[in-house]
């Protein structure tokens, strides 16, 4: 690497160009910094666009009886009392006025007749409150966010991969990073860092993520920076995803297809969800319909490929070409399969971390000083069970506040150190790791992902996870002895390299938690304790030890419901009937 | 009962047996690389692929197995992020979207066409981007928000819901005659772009995006040739919507 090292400044750096990146840099930008945002692919190509179905705000539109308070109460109760309160309740209050605002941004989502937002339904909540533009409704709003940065004219620099988070004195002063064509190194110093790099389920064989995306990548920058981790354990794995073909298995059959009506039926043509969930059938919470389809899956009942299957072919033709254009294409174009004549089969995949850093709710602050986080890379939103179409809403909410906090560090700041030493660091860093060497990081990727699915899946136990700690930590040792080569393949290697260290560190902080989470709660299902804990409502971190280089796992107790919110959980749940699910 | 290993494994075998049914396709690429060359010339790789793998697999193959340095862009490989815009056979289309069955057992692949080539399939799209940008694609409505929320009729959602599909991947303005002859012109991307905020009953920027589209660089540059609406993986009827822009900026209908 011998290309200069470039440098550059600004007020904000936002790490990421997704839903949450973008809205933190128009925050930041509206409050008056200067900003840099970075992104690991071309401009409206993260991975918000592959978000399917909608996006929650209890706006009341299509039924009127919905409240913040319900919305607070859905999620927090379908979240095995997991979440953080505070967070759920800043989601619930500002989400309406986060979806008005992009609808005012020119978003084009669905309306009713009287030309309000439509809302449609999604699994366990007890109102209509999910807006959308037919199954596309997170390119929608990754393209509107973009008009917006474009009209704002923000900076943004495409093709980046960061490989460190800067850190002096305890405080986040930047990133390192590299340029996955040229390789040109640049340090980007920053008053404030805004981390908004998404999850890590692609280090499961079966992912709804796509390739070389969601390894981890700022969970692991952010555990290296000193921050800690929560909840790593706790994975949604999505019921309905792609099995064939092999290319594309695990990716997405949205919930919308559910929510529009679909039927789940095992390969005996059973409607298996009345043994599950007779009230809430398919549209019970993800969590139960993932081990519900799991569970038939591996007692034999599944299909051809290993799936269950969902149908929709009883619905009327042109609705699944209005309501769901994305599946019938997806599947046309896949399977060859129409799906208003055939069932899809799908199976359960890698969807949304619900883990990840810690973060103060309100100012979405890490533990490092100057770094914030938000959206997919966060912690305590989502609990044991997220909700379809609250991540959506996450990345509006959140990525505001982390944005407006990180502008008004930048302004206050009057004397900000950047010491030349850690970014000397960060640069060797990479020299040492451009090297022939005997493993190829591709494969081992590929390692990590059968074993985390064989072992850490829907379903763990004790020696399973074991065996991962012991395959993890295997692998970690042949980590230095990876080959790569960036004259060949551009920098894409040094990119895999690093992926792969992120998938080594944030899969070994997962399988921590779930070995210390000894109870069955929501996503995560422990054969060996299938009860929940009742005294268990802990958030399990972990942090990275600076002598050994070791994780480090603690546990904090999970914060309580104010009195007038608690309420709302107790008598507020609406029992919802079968009959209303379906219009 | 079984294992989450098991069910991997019948995958596994299933690809694997899958083979048996492969077909033999040979593709023939335009490559250049400056470093080397300041012509550009052609390489025939021979692969063996299912018939129903797409050909971003079958150029992934090629990359990983027989030539580490062929260059081409592709992200998200699901047909939503438009970077695998080439020329395939002659015609434009994405790569993720186009199935070996459609195309073999020969297929010729090159870069789009209009806009400068760094290396291989790798086209310079930022004169492309400059275009768009120009359209102010963005929505313009400086009438103040509404107490509430601000109502638009599902009829009127509906007039520009096609362009909404657009996700710029360049296919339709690089399969264009007049953007390969004419530097200037904006090209039908970014008048698709243009028509999705002209036609939003809520947009209020119209006036200032049709002045931009009447000059001799916009709309009136298109000769219909339709080469746009063949070449758009979303089926966005393209001339039509550059047809409309046209017919608001003769009669001030918009």
């Amino acid at each position: 690497m011998a290309a200069p090292l470039r440098t550059r400044a600004t007020n904000v750096l936002v790490i990421g160009s997704g839903g949450a990146g973008m809205r933190a840099a128009i925050a930041a930008t509206q409050a008056g910094a200067d900003v840099i945002m970075l992104g690991k692919r071309e401009r409206h190509d993260a991975h918000t666009v592959l978000a399917a179905g909608g996006i929650n705000a209890a706006l009341g539109t299509r039924d009127a009886e919905d409240s913040w308070q319900q919305h607070f109460a859905d999620t927090l109760r379908d979240a095995y009392h997991l979440a953080d309160p505070e967070m759920v309740e800043i989601l619930a209050t500002e989400a309406p006025a986060a979806v008005l605002e992009l609808a005012e941004w020119g978003c084009a989502f669905a309306r009713t007749p009287d030309g309000r937002l439509d809302q449609r339904f999604f699994g366990a909540h007890s109102y209509r409150r999910t807006c959308y533009a037919g199954d596309y409704t997170g390119r929608a709003i990754v393209r509107t966010l973009g008009s917006v940065v474009t009209d704002l004219g923000i900076t943004f620099v495409p093709g980046q991969y960061v490989s460190r988070l800067l850190v002096g004195d305890d405080t986040c002063f930047g990133a390192f990073a590299f340029d996955l064509v040229t390789g040109e190194r640049t340090a980007f110093l920053a008053d404030a860092v805004v981390l908004a790099t998404g999850g890590h389920t692609r280090i499961w064989r079966r992912s709804s993520s796509r390739r070389d995306e969601n390894y981890g990548e700022g969970m692991a920058l952010a555990l290296l920076a000193g921050c800690r981790l929560s909840d790593m354990e706790l994975v949604q794995f999505h019921p309905t995803g792609m099995v064939a073909p092999e290319d594309v298995a695990g990716i997405l059959v949205t919930e919308a297809v559910r929510g529009e009506g679909g039927i789940l039926r095992n390969a005996n043509g059973e409607r298996y969800m009345e043994r599950y969930d007779p009230v809430r059938l398919e549209l019970s919470t993800r969590d139960r319909v993932a081990l519900a389809n799991y569970t038939e899956i591996l007692q034999g009942r599944g299909g051809p490929h290993g799936g269950v299957f969902l149908d929709v072919s009883h619905l009327d033709r042109s609705a699944i070409l209005e309501k769901l254009p994305r599946m019938y294409r997806q599947f046309i174009e896949h399977q060859m399969l129409d799906i208003s004549k055939e069932p899809m089969e799908v199976a359960p995949t890698a969807h949304y971390s619900m883990g990840g850093v810690v973060v103060e709710p309100g100012t979405a602050a890490t533990d490092v000083d100057g770094l914030y986080a938000a959206g997919e890379v966060t912690s305590g939103l989502h609990g044991a069970n997220r909700l379809g179409g609250n991540s959506l809403a996450e990345t509006l909410v959140f990525g505001r506040r982390a944005g407006e906090h990180a502008a008004a560090r930048a302004a206050s700041t009057d004397i900000s150190l950047r010491p030349r030493a850690v970014i000397a660091a960060a640069a060797d860093e990479l020299e040492v790791l451009v090297r022939p060497g005997h493993e190829l990081a591709r494969p081992m990727q590929r390692a990590v992902r059968d074993l985390l699915w064989e072992t850490c899946g829907v379903v763990r136990d004790e020696q399973g996870l074991r065996r991962a700690l012991d395959g993890l930590r295997d692998l970690s040792d042949s980590l230095g002895d990876v080959d790569v080569s960036p004259t060949e393949e551009g920098w894409g290697d040094l990119g895999h390299l690093l992926d792969l260290r992120s998938a080594l560190l944030t899969g070994e902080a997962t399988v921590v938690g779930a070995l210390a989470r000894r109870e069955s709660r929501g996503a995560h299902n422990r054969a060996d304790f299938p009860a929940l804990d009742l005294g268990g409502l802990v958030h399990h971190r972990v942090r990275l030890d600076p002598a050994t280089r070791g994780l480090v796992a603690s546990t904090d107790p999970v914060p309580s419901i104010r009195d007038e919110l608690a309420a709302w959980i107790e008598h507020g749940s609406v029992d919802v009937g079968s009959d209303r699910l379906l219009e | 009962m079984a294992t989450p290993a098991d069910v991997l494994q019948d995958s596994d075998a299933r690809r694997a047996g899958g083979a048996a049914g492969a077909v033999t396709l040979t593709l023939r690429i335009r490559r250049f690389n400056p470093e080397i060359s300041q012509d550009s010339w052609w390489d025939e790789f021979t692969v063996e692929a299912d018939p129903l793998d797409r050909l971003v697999e079958v150029l992934h193959q090629v990359k990983w197995y027989h030539d580490g340095t062929l260059s081409f862009r592709r992200s998200c490989a699901h047909g939503i992020c438009g970077s695998d815009a080439m020329l395939i056979n002659g015609r434009n289309a994405l790569a993720c979207k186009v199935l070996v069955d459609d195309v073999g057992p020969r297929v010729t692949i090159e870069p789009i066409r209009g806009l400068a080539v760094l290396k291989d399939l790798i086209v310079d799209m930022d004169p492309f981007l400059e275009g768009y940008r120009t359209v102010l694609p963005f929505l313009i409505n400086d009438s103040g928000e509404p107490d509430k929320e601000r109502l638009q009729s599902a009829e009127e959602r509906a007039r520009f819901d096609d362009t909404t599909k657009c996700i710029l991947c360049a296919a339709c303005t690089t399969s264009c005659p007049i953007f390969w002859g004419d530097e200037g012109y904006i090209g039908p991307a970014a008048i698709v772009n243009a028509h999705r905020f002209i036609f939003d009953s809520r947009d209020e920027g119209s006036r200032e995006r049709l002045k931009i589209l009447s000059e001799k660089t916009g709309v009136f540059r298109c000769r219909t040739t339709f080469n746009c609406t063949d070449a758009c993986p979303r089926g966005i009827q393209v001339t039509k919507a550059i047809q409309e822009v046209k017919r608001s900026i003769l009669f001030d209908r918009f």
